[in-house]
């Protein structure tokens, strides 16, 4: 007797338990959260660096919010296009609803995530250009604005050399439409007395330590008094910036992206080196979210007016208290 | 006496003593680079970007090296990619910066190598695979390794091995002295040791060194064993140069590897080897593209000057000159 009361009791506790805990998550359910099931993906051009693995694993995180989605599953193109072609139209034949896709391929994806999309799958490409339109080729484009990097680089640039300089800039592979961009952005800013001592457009590295650290060797055995070094990716310095001392010049200033071994290395190494200055900016790992945001809003009907451009997700606070802090 | 006679073959005599035709080519042909260096992209020849960049130009070395091992037995290799970076990221990521545990990363590197290298060779020397299907297969399963390690994110090297792979004596990268080093063993024991004439022999012919006798198999799965643990080396000398090396440093290493050793005139038939010159070849190929890259040539163009350097390697060696000679001055003799 007194064992099935305990029963009903421990029962009602667990039932009491769930219901709080449900109506717990039914609050935490974000609006752009919607009530139809969907599956999602996440389509990655090259995953081969920690960047790339944090950023999965923020879109995985803001997708897992929303209880409707049913799967998050990935697939890494390894930097070969093709493969990155044949995930996007594999994934879609699989039958996942939405797609969010990092093109690095560029326009070279644009022919599969169109057919993919006038098939009825949603596709969200972000932070790469792929070029097309929204609505005709995709359904949003969530962007980072690779020009606005550039003219941030060359404000501060305008700022610690007033009078002009020279300037190194480095890229990823060749022709790649971040450092076009990057760069129109930098000659926006910069006057005809700041030299590029560089290749046009951009020294190739293809974002690769080793190339990186033997393109720097020969840009400072030609130029020993380079003022500021740009490039798209800070912590691929970490390896080759150590070349200035046997030149016995000072590392110059630095213009670039975050990272943490970057940073340590400026501290570590500051104080010996009298030009070295480091500005960098965000690499931006909020796009995921914002992108798989739009995306599962679309697959499973969620409010889609609560993605203001004006939010940064990098933040960290509630969209409440961002427009708030917008509206004061 | 008889036994140190049957094992070292040769020293001293004088005919292993004089340059070979190989050696002078690849010798010749880097001079008349050095030359144009310091004639149109004099920075390239300063000790700063000479310091910079030997260290490369000895991976390359290293990597040329063993791929002539396989080239020699009339194999490729093109686990290259697979082997170095196999060794970059177990010396980066098993320690994870922590010293103390370099030692064992180093260990494990190597008998990865060894492993690999067996399988390689088994499959090729004994199974009678074909070369080039095996080693992609391999090639393919040491970057399953590769993802296995790292999850394909790289991780920074410990200090330990930055000092030793990127420190300097008297000015001279240790990695330079370790690719002289290799480059010295490689030598002495291909060209002094009776196992390195067999193995020479073995490439040259190996029906024939079967029906005297010699052991062909052996020496075919030895040249794949070799050549993997040449691959660590430089896959842990890179992983200690670069700081914070990707998780596909080798990728960049397999055409390359080929290249110096078609430059320093191994025919890919098999047959003899000629280290010193591979190995000239990697400082060749390096200051090439340093020359490109000082003297602000695109990057289109880069390309190319390395791509006609290789074609003219092969050209020198491959086209029958004598033969193009006879065909040339008979269609005039017919003419006239």
């Amino acid at each position: 007797m007194t064992n099935s009361i305990r029963k009903t009791t421990l029962a009602m506790t667990a039932a009491f338990v769930a219901t709080a805990f449900a109506g717990q998550a039914m609050a935490e359910t974000p609006s752009w959260c919607g009530p139809n099931q969907a599956s999602v993906a996440l389509l990655d051009g090259f995953g081969g660096n920690s960047w790339r693995q944090v950023t999965t694993a923020s879109a995985r995180e803001e997708a897992m919010k929303c209880p409707s989605v049913t799967s998050v599953e990935y697939a890494d193109g390894q930097g070969n296009t093709q493969k990155a072609i044949s995930d996007i139209k594999g994934m879609a034949a699989k039958g996942v609803n939405a797609l969010v896709v990092f093109g690095d391929a560029g326009p070279a994806v644009l022919p599969a995530v169109t057919e993919v999309f006038k098939a009825g799958t949603i596709v969200v490409p972000y932070r790469v250009d792929i070029g097309g339109k929204e609505g005709e080729n995709y359904n949003k484009w969530i962007g980072a604005s690779f020009v606005n990097d550039g003219e941030n680089w060359g404000r501060w640039i305008k700022e610690i050399l007033p009078s002009g300089g020279k300037i190194l800039f480095l890229s990823g592979p060749a022709g790649n439409s971040q450092g076009l961009d990057e760069l129109k952005g930098l000659k926006n800013v910069l006057g005809a007395e700041y030299v590029f001592v560089n290749a046009e457009p951009f020294e190739v590295t293809n974002w690769d330590p080793a190339l990186t650290q033997q393109v720097l060797t020969a840009a400072i055995s030609k130029n020993p008094d380079i003022d500021v070094i740009v490039s798209d990716f800070g912590p691929s310095l970490v390896g080759a910036l150590p070349a200035f001392e046997k030149f016995n010049v000072s590392i110059p200033a630095l213009a670039t992206s975050d990272g943490n071994s970057l940073g340590c290395f400026w501290t570590d190494n500051q104080a010996k080196n009298d030009k070295f200055k480091l500005f960098t900016v965000a690499t931006g790992n909020d796009n995921a979210r914002l992108a798989m945001r739009w995306a599962v809003a679309l697959a499973t009907g969620g409010t889609r007016a609560d993605l203001p451009g004006s939010i940064y997700l990098s933040a960290e606070m509630s969209a409440e208290e961002q427009t708030k802090a917008i509206n004061q | 006496m008889q036994e140190g006679g049957y094992f070292l073959a040769g020293i001293g005599s004088r005919r292993s003593l004089r340059p070979t035709r190989e050696l002078v080519t690849v010798a010749v042909s880097t001079l008349v680079l050095i030359l144009l260096c310091a004639l149109l992209a004099p920075s390239a020849l300063t000790y700063g970007a000479l310091s910079g960049s030997l260290p490369f130009a000895a991976i390359l070395a290293i990597v040329g090296l063993g791929q002539m091992l396989v080239v020699q037995q009339g194999g490729f290799d093109l686990s290259v990619p697979g082997g170095v970076s196999l060794a970059v990221v177990i010396a980066s990521h098993y320690p994870a910066g922590d010293d103390a545990l370099l030692p064992t990363a180093v260990a494990l590197a190597l008998v990865c190598a060894l492993v690999a290298g067996l399988v390689n060779g088994v499959l090729i020397g004994i199974l009678r695979l074909n070369a080039i299907i095996a080693t992609i297969g391999m090639n393919a399963l040491l970057y399953a390794g590769v993802f296995a390690v790292s999850g394909g994110v790289p991780r920074i090297t410990t200090q330990l091995l930055a000092s030793i792979a990127g420190g300097e004596i008297f000015g001279i990268g240790h990695s330079v002295l370790f690719a002289v080093a290799l480059l010295a063993v490689v030598w002495f024991v291909m060209k002094h040791t009776v196992a390195g004439r067999r193995f020479e022999a073995i490439g040259a012919n190996p029906l024939a060194s079967r029906a005297i006798g010699l052991p062909v198999k052996q020496h075919q799965v030895m040249a794949y064993v070799l050549a993997q643990v040449l691959y660590c080396c430089a896959g842990l000398l890179i992983a200690g140069i670069t700081t914070q090396p990707t998780a596909f440093q080798g990728d960049s290493l397999l055409l390359p590897s080929v290249a110096v050793v078609v430059l320093g005139g191994t025919s890919l038939l098999g047959g003899r080897g000629f280290p010193v010159s591979t190995v000239i070849a990697a400082f060749f190929l390096t200051l090439l593209s340093q020359f490109a890259l000082s003297v602000g040539l695109p990057y289109s163009a880069q390309t190319i000057i390395q791509a006609l350097a290789l074609g003219f390697g092969i050209a020198v060696y491959s086209l029958r000159w004598t033969a193009l000679k006879t065909l040339f001055t008979s269609s005039r003799e017919v003419k006239g």
